[in-house]
């Protein structure tokens, strides 16, 4: 299982780790990114917005914090500077601000802990990882959003590792179902070809054409009527992002079921799903049961982050 | 004291000419977006500051270049000046601002040689660079010329054995067994601890040596701030051609006078700026002529090209002779305080009150722009007549452009846009009939908007009656007019 991540990990240049909750062990995938899976590659490091604190603001639990190896080029708002410990040096001032200063690219000389506060907008962010490529990188590493948030990272990653835990929800099943959407949704097929874009009404696109190019956002309000008119039957249906869907998971499956293709413009790969059975709220998962589910649900490796990454 | 407020600026066109610039440098740009003009006792910096445009004017295309070299240098340059403030008041600067400042002293190492290069030719005056290698051989100890801050082992014994326990540590946290890593990370930070506050001392101690050059690091970004704002100077001259004015005591003599803005505005439509030449002296003027925009193009291109030599421009015209005013004072026609209450006229008053204060206050240049024409002509004829008398008496070349009869001749000057005058209105008729397009743009086409110096009897134009004549007015209208002449 391993061995096949440590395979994804190298088709990507740029790489997000997105959360369904707290406590899913994002961290945890970083630092084991950082140390074992680098295979002395120059990393680089930044974060969507402030993340990376010593206890969790939300829980109050105890979390790692991200230890990065000497050579790091890492992303951070100038006010985070002081809470590093690694020895610094300034190569780059990037003019983008943020409510802790400006962000700063700095290398790591030493091994060490580091604070994370990167720029918030995405277009930022992609900016960013030209910088890093610019000043030698060769994989940048992403501290990203949470849950339905994290859907736009293809704007700036190729790679996504979604993590999720028993911190998301009591039910086990409820984290499978919605963590398993969230992956489906992320994982929707790249549209070979675009087809005309709806002006109108979905409807008639979709009677003329058989597809239609969705421009903003795809609710279930839309898709229900016409799978009740039979309408949406064969079809293609293409977004630009993950981040567009906002079908729940049953109108989904009813798509599949109608055999109605769903495509995005910008499509991100996951090359894994990391589980973490121990919620910070206290219950805990039976960890063999849960990684099974999850693994039943999705078709890219299934890890555990306590027992496989830590 | 020059002021001129941005709604003035963008009335006369020198909004628009700043706009043209690009500043490159945070302190070119601030010294466009802060304006500033040269008064009467700063003569011998103004005339520098012309002969160095007037020198990297004449130089502009050979050493492009070079020009270019060095807006580029000064692109990456980032306002550090507080920072620097900060060092000399003692405060202990942080790794990005020691950064940020160690970035500035590169660039200006990168510029001092272009900016030589240019200066072989040049020649500029009064323009010079402080070297930056003191301080950058403080930021920059080992000489390794890198682009990023880093606070090197060796800068005091005491860091080189921390960073190497550091190191050790590391190592050995790699290796160690689980139940001996909570011992290791304890001390690492206690290694780390000492680390920093160890390095803020060598930061601190830079701070310190930095503290006694800043005057000149901070005398560099205003040299830097100057280059690049006489550069775009210079361009601007190329671009709108310009000519140095030789200095005197009083007259203000333009010729061939353009104004960017217009220039840039017409020749969207295909058509031309007429130049405007004009000698004006101590005392009022009145510019008089058919009332379709003439007049007040020509108040403006006086106003313009008057701040801009005081600013430190060359003037857009093929001659000038100007002298330095204390204060330029003008009031337009589209007066913004119309709309706060006051009637239109008594507004004017207020403004005129105003403006005239400060005109009398130093040798000034004081423009009126159709001056009361919020009333009835009969009544506004006679205040502006007495304006103008009073105004020959005052210390300033004050211009009023007015249609009201025998204002002209109560002023110490008199003008007049040229107009139809050299024009066979008779012909005119003819072209329009031949052709069914818009007479009006055809007579603007015509119009002649120089302006000549009426000497002696000044007549009231006639451009109304040949309008109305080109136009082919109904001829028993016509021929009503023509006897009431």
């Amino acid at each position: 299982m391993i061995e096949q991540l440590k395979q994804n990990l190298e088709q990507v240049r740029t790489m997000s780790i997105v959360g369904m909750c707290k406590n899913a062990g994002k961290t945890t995938v970083l630092n084991w990114l950082l140390s074992e899976a680098q295979r002395g590659r120059r990393l680089a490091l930044t974060s969507i917005g402030r993340d990376g604190e010593s206890t969790d603001v939300v829980t109050g639990t105890e979390k790692p914090s991200i230890y990065v190896p000497a050579g790091t080029l890492i992303a951070t708002a100038a006010d985070m500077l002081r809470l590093c410990d690694i020895t610094k040096e300034i190569v780059y001032t990037t003019g983008i601000p943020t409510p802790l200063g400006e962000v700063v690219v700095l290398k790591a000389r030493s091994a060490g802990y580091v604070q994370l506060a990167g720029p918030s907008m995405t277009t930022q962010l992609a900016h960013l990882s030209g910088t890093f490529f610019d000043l030698g990188a060769e994989q940048v590493l992403i501290d990203g959003a949470l849950g339905r948030k994290s859907l736009g990272a293809r704007v700036v990653a190729e790679g996504i590792i979604l993590c999720t835990g028993a911190s998301y929800h009591m039910s086990m099943e409820k984290v499978v179902e919605d963590t398993a959407n969230i992956y489906r949704i992320m994982n929707l097929p790249k549209a070979e070809t675009l087809p005309p874009e709806v002006e109108e009404s979905l409807e008639d696109c979709l009677r003329q054409n058989g597809e239609a190019y969705i421009p903003g956002a795809l609710y279930d309000s839309m898709v229900l009527p016409l799978l009740q008119n039979g309408t949406l039957r064969n079809g293609r249906l293409v977004v630009q992002d993950p981040s567009r869907v906002l079908l729940t998971p049953d109108t989904l499956g009813k798509l599949e079921t109608r055999n109605v293709k769903l495509e995005v413009r910008d499509a991100a790969r996951t090359l894994c799903v990391t589980v973490n059975p121990i919620s910070a709220y206290g219950w805990k998962f039976d960890k063999d049961e849960f990684q099974t589910k999850m693994q039943q649900a999705v078709d890219v490796p299934v890890i555990n982050v306590k027992e496989e990454l830590a | 004291m020059i002021s001129i407020s941005f709604d003035d600026k963008q009335k006369i066109g020198l909004q628009y000419a700043l706009d043209t610039l690009h500043g490159c440098s945070p302190f070119g740009a601030e010294k466009i977006r802060r304006l500033r003009f040269y008064g009467p006792q700063e003569r011998e910096e103004l005339e520098t500051e012309l002969y160095n445009v007037e020198q990297a004017a004449r130089f502009a295309s050979e050493l492009k270049t070079e020009y270019d070299k060095i807006g580029m240098v000064l692109c990456q340059m980032k306002d550090i000046r507080n920072s620097l403030r900060r060092c000399a008041e003692g405060v202990c600067p942080d790794h990005v601002e020691l950064f940020e400042i160690k970035g500035y002293l590169q660039r200006l190492e990168n510029l001092i040689p272009l900016y030589e290069k240019v200066d072989e030719k040049t020649n500029f005056r009064d323009l010079t660079f402080f070297d930056p290698k003191p301080a950058l051989s403080v930021l920059d100890p080992e000489n390794t010329r890198s682009r990023g801050f880093y606070i090197p082992d060796n800068s005091t014994p005491r860091l080189k054995e921390l960073r190497t326990e550091k190191k050790r540590l590391e190592e050995s946290l790699f290796h160690a067994e689980e139940k001996d890593k909570d011992a290791i990370r304890m001390e690492r930070t206690k290694i780390c601890a000492e680390e920093d506050s160890e390095e803020m001392k060598v930061r601190a101690a830079m701070g310190k040596a930095i503290a006694p050059l800043v005057p000149d690091l901070l005398e560099n970004a205003d040299m830097a701030g100057r280059l690049d704002f006489l550069l775009q100077k210079a361009l601007f001259a190329v671009r709108y051609g310009g000519v140095r004015p030789e200095l005197t005591d009083g007259e203000l003599a333009l010729t061939d006078m353009i104004n960017p803005e217009i220039c840039d505005l017409l020749e969207e439509k295909n058509r031309k700026f007429v130049p405007v030449s004009i000698t004006l002296n101590r005392g009022a003027t009145v510019i008089t002529g058919a009332n379709m925009g003439g007049k007040s193009v020509a108040l403006k291109t006086v106003a313009l090209n008057v701040l801009l030599f005081q600013a430190g421009f060359l003037v857009c015209a093929k001659g000038a002779k100007m002298p330095l005013f204390e204060s330029v004072k003008m009031l337009f026609e589209d007066m913004q305080s119309i709309q706060s209450g006051l009637s239109g006229f008594g507004s004017e008053i207020v403004e005129f009150q105003k403006a005239l204060d400060e005109v009398e206050q130093g040798y000034s240049l004081f423009l009126l722009d159709e001056f009361a024409r919020g009333t009835n002509p009969d009544e506004g004829a006679v205040i502006v007549q007495a304006v103008t008398r009073y105004l020959n008496g005052v210390n300033a070349i004050s211009i009023l452009s007015t249609h009201y009869d025998k204002v002209a001749e109560n002023a110490d000057a008199h003008y007049q846009i040229i107009g139809l005058r050299d024009i066979d209105p008779e012909a005119i008729r003819r072209e329009l009939q031949g052709s069914g397009d818009n007479g009006i743009e055809i007579i603007a086409r015509h119009m002649n908007y120089g302006l000549y110096r009426v000497e002696g009897r000044s007549d009231c134009p006639r451009d109304a009656l040949n309008i109305c004549r080109m136009l082919s007015l109904k001829p028993e209208i016509l021929k009503n007019i023509e006897a009431a002449y």
